[in-house]
């Protein structure tokens, strides 16, 4: 649909004569006017992470170092970039406003105070460490000093991050495959479940980092295979609990009217009780990377000679301490990120679900 | 296809999990019904008007009798004997058009041209060719009985079983969905028998109406309706057959 430009809650004409509004129109429609000195504040707002930015370069490049920072303009170039990159979009943003579409405007006002505040505590935590010594160096890097750790030692953290990855989604995949076959069959089936049931019980409450003794002195040797063990052990329980229950607490009545439009056997199960206990099965998926971030973790630090747990307690040994920061930094993103996929996952299989949780 | 229904002797029991007590829900019920009849199942709750539907519909065994559908014996569920529950049963995870498609997706067929032709004029039907790609959370009650309803009769069954399935709507959307049903049944003169609690809905509807009495659940009374259709409620003939039942229900004026 053309796009049409609705300015202060007037109906425009085209909007009215085609009789459909885009979802952003209606909101804006319903908005009440906003007054000059509203308009303004947003104004100032937007523009603020370009003035916290233009802050944090000053105080970085104006005060003197105190301890040593070698390559000093890592964190300079990347600062810069985030100066850049934020007043580019003000500008495109302000661009797109002008021809009628608010959409990324409203999105950098919307995000401008998180930007805002977390260059403050960089430029704060800058200030306390390189510049003044507040924070005791080396026991606490400066931001320069942690990213060049990772820069001259990228090389083993890459590493380190695919041996940790391909670790980590191999038992989760594992985990995730068998805890679905038990759960949905445990739901599905009493006979399963009397089994079952009595290994969950026995099993659940056992803390993950309690197995890493045991299966060492079982497995020795076999230390990723232990480490793989250890993160099957977690997922598989989390998953299985999760879709014991999604699947138990169908209302019968959606196999009855299955049943009577014609499924058979396997139908009820693949076509109804999977995709009825979809939400549970997500949440149990959830729960088991929570489980398996940490179980991984830990198996590194304790057994698996690789992968970024491994690193982080080597480095610790050595005293490394950029480099410690450096890992964690990494460890946090490679957590972050394979969270948000697993959301993207849960979003695009739950899509019915959005009606029901308005 | 004319369809003859055969109740011969049919009774049902359930055993209490907690008490090990057996309830029997219907006792030695023996009827006959066909093709083109409607029939309405009215009776205080417990009375086992919905055991008798669940029975017809394949879902529970017997416990001592027959049921037959042109001689043959009911020992499953099947398409052809539709049901429809109070509450929708709409899958919620699937769109509007796939919970319709849904018997022939069970089947294979719902990509075949005839499948989704045949969807496309039952969405026309119940009027929500709109709605098509929406999920049933996003529909209002009326709508979703729509839907479920359409779902039920894609599958063109001969014999169709109505547990309750306007009880949950609104007085005015109830009564636009009587006469809608009614019309489809009109068209397609299956036998459609419909369990209600409302006594209005069963002689509005209903050519003839079953009184049923509860413990041991049981049929009471069999009322032929003698009205022309569409019944006018206010009639006066069709206040006398409400007192009538109602009174068989034991809801009569006692000082009459």
């Amino acid at each position: 649909m053309e796009k049409t430009p609705l300015k202060n809650g007037k109906y425009n004409e085209d909007a009215k004569s085609s009789g459909k509004l885009t979802r952003e129109q209606l909101l804006e429609l319903e908005e009440r006017d906003k007054t000059p000195r509203q308009k303004l504040f947003d104004k100032i707002i937007t523009a603020l992470p370009i003035l916290m930015a233009a802050i944090a370069l000053a105080e970085y490049l104006i005060l003197p170092d105190l301890n040593p920072n070698p390559m000093p303009h890592i964190y300079t170039c990347i600062m810069a970039g985030v100066l850049v990159v934020y007043t580019l979009s003000v500008l495109v943003g302000l661009f797109k406003e002008k021809n009628g579409d608010k959409k990324l405007i409203r999105k950098l006002r919307y995000s401008a105070p998180l930007y805002t505040v977390i260059l403050l505590i960089l430029t704060a935590y800058d200030y306390a460490t390189i510049k003044t010594n507040i924070f005791t160096y080396p026991l606490v890097p400066c931001v320069n000093n942690i990213l060049y750790a990772g820069y001259t030692d990228a090389a083993t953290l890459a590493n380190c991050a695919l041996h940790t990855l391909k670790l980590m989604f191999e038992g989760y995949a594992l985990g995730v495959i068998l805890g679905l076959i038990t759960g949905i069959t445990c739901g599905y089936s009493q006979k399963v479940n009397y089994w079952v049931d009595p290994i969950i019980k026995f099993l659940g409450p056992i803390p993950i980092s309690t197995w890493i003794p045991i299966i060492m002195v079982f497995m020795s040797g076999a230390l990723d295979l232990s480490a793989l063990f250890i993160i099957v052990i977690g997922v598989w329980t989390a998953v299985t609990n999760a879709s014991r229950a999604g699947v138990a607490n169908i209302d019968k009545a959606y196999f009855d009217a299955a049943k009577i439009l014609g499924a058979s056997e396997r139908q009820l199960i693949f076509k109804v009780a999977i995709p009825c206990a979809m939400p549970n099965i997500m949440a149990g998926m959830t729960q088991g990377m929570m489980t398996a971030c940490t179980a991984i973790m830990v198996a590194e630090m304790m057994g698996v000679k690789a992968g970024l747990g491994w690193y982080i307690t080597w480095v610790k040994s050595w005293a490394l301490y950029n480099s410690m920061f450096a890992s964690l930094i990494i460890i946090c993103l490679i957590f972050t990120f394979v969270t948000k996929l697993l959301n993207i996952v849960k979003k695009r299989v739950l899509r019915w679900q959005i009606g029901v949780t308005k | 296809m004319a369809v003859i229904l055969k109740l011969d002797g049919v009774s049902k029991s359930f055993a209490r999990v907690e008490t090990n007590d057996i309830t029997t829900a219907l006792a030695e019920v023996n009827l006959e019904m066909k093709s083109g009849e409607f029939i309405s199942l009215v009776g205080t709750s417990g009375c086992g008007k919905s055991t008798m539907l669940r029975l017809i519909a394949g879902l529970i065994q017997p416990t001592t009798g027959k049921l037959t559908v042109n001689g043959e014996e009911i020992t499953g569920t099947s398409p052809s004997r539709g049901m429809m529950f109070q509450t929708h049963t709409l899958f919620p995870w699937l769109t509007v058009e796939k919970n319709i498609a849904f018997a022939d997706r069970m089947q294979g067929k719902h990509k075949e041209k005839a499948s989704i032709d045949e969807v496309n004029r039952m969405l026309k039907v119940i009027a929500l060719d709109n709605f098509r790609k929406d999920y049933p959370a996003q529909l209002s009650g009326g709508m979703q009985q729509r839907v479920a309803l359409a779902r039920t009769l894609i599958c063109k069954p001969e014999i169709l079983l109505l547990d309750e399935p306007l009880g949950a709507l609104d007085s005015f959307t109830r009564m636009n969905m009587q006469d809608e049903i009614l019309n489809l049944w009109k068209e397609n003169k299956q036998l459609v028998i419909m369990v209600t609690h409302d006594v209005d809905e069963a002689i509005y509807m209903g050519t003839k109406v079953l009184v049923m009495e509860a413990h041991p659940g049981r049929i009471n009374a069999a009322i032929d309706i003698d009205l022309e259709y569409p019944r006018n409620r206010a009639s006066s003939k069709f206040v006398e057959y409400r007192r009538q039942i109602l009174d068989m229900l034991h809801f009569g004026h006692k000082e009459d």
